[in-house]
């Protein structure tokens, strides 16, 4: 079945040159012109991944993203047109997985959704358990929980969790964390990484201001203490 | 100078006041002294004629008995003189006896005139006290007498009438003092209220004025001054918000061709994959396409960026950066046959890893574009105080007079040349401004230019090794 992709953007020629791109690339590609409209096309049916315009009629791609997180752990990809600003960390904290810098070429933008769908896709197969404190890791399933509850995390944070305990004790740096978790050889956006960590902290560590599991090594990256 | 003014003013007045009390006082001091002794030598004078031909032949009798002298002697005494009586050709009779020595010392001159019967005086001390002594020769043949008075209530009176006067002249010095301040701080007050006033203009505050509170000199003068501030002020608004508008324009223009830009980019980026499946024209056409669409979203993207710097949004992220890394990664995606030269130890400073990336990347496209084929170096180094990085070509490099205009926007060392949007070294020396570095270029010896980033170190750099193990709290509180 060909991997469904909802394509929200308000600019008509940048909405049909890139579901033609991304169809020549086989993605099913169903677009939507503004942020309600796209919201309405999400919940209606099924898809693999939403790839979102910052800058939308009637709602923007920030709310649109949040309402979708709402609901869904759906790999979102934002659209932002200045990518050394607020937007991207406002981006990723309504609960984007990557972005793409307007203006892009149609072949980035694929290589960023294929990278996005690897991870979505997950490492099947793996039936370990693992812990770091109070939280277990169900590889497999792709959950983790705290005393049995479990922990709602997006792919992006899950990958990340999982990327740091396997290599608990072990001091990761952001380019390396940048590469694994989302696929980028050089030139990424260390914000990316400083942004999940952020928003993973939140939901695991006790005291996110004290943060005891997930550490930082400072001139260095992050390191998961057992 | 205003305070030279007002010390000049106050000098002149007092130095008016004090001659006008000098020549006032010694004028009235001399006038008094003169007039009271002549004032006590008419009635001394008067008093002696009286008693030389009057009292004295009544009391000696005529012939003058000698043997009466006592007898005169204490009536002159009785009327507070003292004297000395010298019968003709006899022994002078003195009264009080310590007036025994003071007959020697009346001048020759008065003793002559007394001796021949006219009547003379003379002002001198007498045993300590200031004295008249008035001689004359009693009428009848008589005994000269020289009567002697004590005048010290004279000279006590004129003592007095100094120290009066000396006082009054110290009082009229400090009026006069407190009376130039006074003028030369009213006669000032315009002069420092323009002084603030063109302070404050300096300062920035355009709306200053100067108060006009009269309609003399300095009113007209303060009013002059306040339409220059308006014309002033006028002026400089009327720039700012010119140039407001064109910086607005500029990031409109190229927000607006933002949307644009993406779409041919995205398009282009798709027709490159069909080049082939076009007819010759049409493809080398298509490849033009392409290559001008990249330098027109070059072109758009830089303006945005520099239209951003213009509106001071930006804000810069400090965070540890490893710069051997950075500038390894750099090189890599922007020119991988450049030559790294780079310190031995690892160069960790707190920076922006962006904004450098971003010179750096600049600095390489620049060096790149002037010698296209020729070798790169990319250096780095540091010290204590700060840490350089520099990007050495060998192109034409650029005519010593022209060396710090390349960091201008749209300057081109060689029009005739094209490629890059002609704000990569202007972008990255706004970048460089926000981290606290400057931007440095100078000519190599043996052809090519070299241009620097020199960064301040502002806190010591964490040693290599133990920075990757050191484990600390989060940045974030």
């Amino acid at each position: 079945m060909d991997t469904r992709i909802l394509l929200v953007e308000d600019d008509p020629s940048i909405r049909e040159v890139t579901a033609i791109g991304l169809g020549a690339a086989g993605f099913a590609v169903t677009t939507a012109a503004d942020g309600v409209d796209g919201l309405d096309r999400f919940r209606a049916d099924p898809y693999d991944l939403v790839l979102l315009d910052v800058m939308l009629p009637r709602l923007d791609g920030y709310e649109v993203c949040r309402q979708i997180r709402r609901t869904s752990t759906v790999p979102v990809v934002m659209l932002t047109a200045r990518a050394d600003t607020m937007d991207v960390v406002v981006g990723l904290e309504a609960g984007a997985d990557d972005y793409v810098r307007k203006p892009f070429e149609v072949p980035e933008l694929i290589a960023r959704i294929r990278a996005a769908l690897r991870r979505a896709g997950g490492a099947a197969g793996e039936t370990s358990l693992l812990k770091l404190g109070p939280i277990e890791i169900d590889v497999a399933g792709r959950e983790a929980t705290r005393d049995g509850q479990a922990i709602a995390l997006t792919r992006t944070e899950f990958d990340l969790l999982l990327e740091l305990v396997r290599h608990a004790g072990q001091v990761l740096t952001r380019d390396t964390l940048l590469d694994r978790v989302w696929g980028y050889d050089y030139l990424g956006d260390s914000r990316l990484v400083d942004v999940a960590i952020q928003r993973l902290r939140a939901k695991v560590e006790a005291d996110p201001a004290v943060p005891e599991l997930i550490q930082t090594v400072r001139g260095a990256g992050y390191k998961a203490v057992r | 100078m205003i305070g030279g003014v007002r010390a000049r003013l106050t000098a002149t007045i007092v130095a008016l006041v004090m001659v006008t009390a000098a020549v006032l006082g010694i004028a009235a001091s001399l006038f008094v002294d003169a007039s009271l002794h002549q004032q006590a030598l008419d009635d001394a004078r008067d008093q002696a004629r009286f008693d030389l031909s009057v009292l004295a032949p009544s009391i000696l009798g005529s012939p003058p008995a000698p043997d009466r002298i006592p007898e005169l002697a204490a009536a002159f005494r009785f009327r507070g003189l003292e004297s000395i009586i010298i019968p003709p050709g006899g022994e002078p009779t003195y009264d009080p006896s310590s007036l025994r020595g003071t007959l020697d010392q009346i001048p020759g001159s008065v003793r002559r005139f007394v001796d021949e019967g006219q009547i003379a005086y003379s002002w001198q001390d007498v045993g300590g006290v200031p004295s008249l002594i008035v001689g004359g020769r009693s009428s009848g043949g008589g005994p000269a007498i020289y009567l002697v008075r004590d005048v010290s209530a004279i000279e006590q009176a004129l003592g007095q009438l100094r120290l009066a006067l000396g006082l009054g002249a110290l009082v009229a010095v400090v009026l006069a003092v407190v009376a130039a301040r006074v003028v030369a701080r009213g006669v000032l007050a315009p002069v420092d209220e323009a002084s603030r006033a063109a302070e404050r203009i300096e300062r920035g505050d355009l709306g200053a004025r100067v108060p006009v509170t009269s309609d003399d000199e300095f009113g007209q003068w303060a009013d002059r001054f306040n339409r220059m501030a308006d014309s002033l002020e006028d002026t400089i608004l009327r720039l700012e918000a010119a140039q407001a508008q064109n910086r607005r324009f500029v990031a409109d223009v190229s927000h607006e061709l933002r949307t644009p830009v993406t779409a041919l980019v995205a398009e282009a980026s798709l027709l490159r994959d069909h080049l082939g499946a076009l007819p010759p024209a049409a493809r080398r056409t298509g490849e033009l396409v392409i290559q001008d669409i990249g330098r027109m979203r070059d072109l758009v993207e830089d303006l945005m960026e520099l239209s951003r710097f213009d509106a001071a949004g930006e804000e810069v992220r400090l965070q540890p950066v490893d710069l051997g890394r950075l500038v390894r990664g750099v090189a890599a995606a922007r020119h991988p046959d450049a030559v790294l030269e780079l310190p031995d130890e690892r160069v960790v400073i707190d920076s922006d890893p962006r904004r450098l990336e971003r010179i750096l990347a600049n600095f390489i496209d620049n060096a790149r574009e002037h010698a296209p084929g020729a070798l790169v170096v990319v250096r780095v180094r540091a010290t204590a105080e700060d840490v350089t990085v520099a990007v050495l070509d060998r192109g034409p490099g650029v005519p010593p007079d022209r060396l710090d205009r390349i960091f201008e926007r749209f300057y081109m060392a060689d029009p005739s040349r094209r490629g890059g949007s002609g704000l990569g070294l202007a972008i990255a020396a706004e970048n460089a401004a926000l981290l606290g570095g400057e931007l440095l270029a100078r000519n190599r010896s043996g052809g090519g230019l070299e241009i620097q980033l020199v960064l301040p170190v502002t806190e010591p750099l964490p040693d290599g090794d133990r920075a990757a193990t050191h484990d600390e709290q989060p940045e974030r509180r």
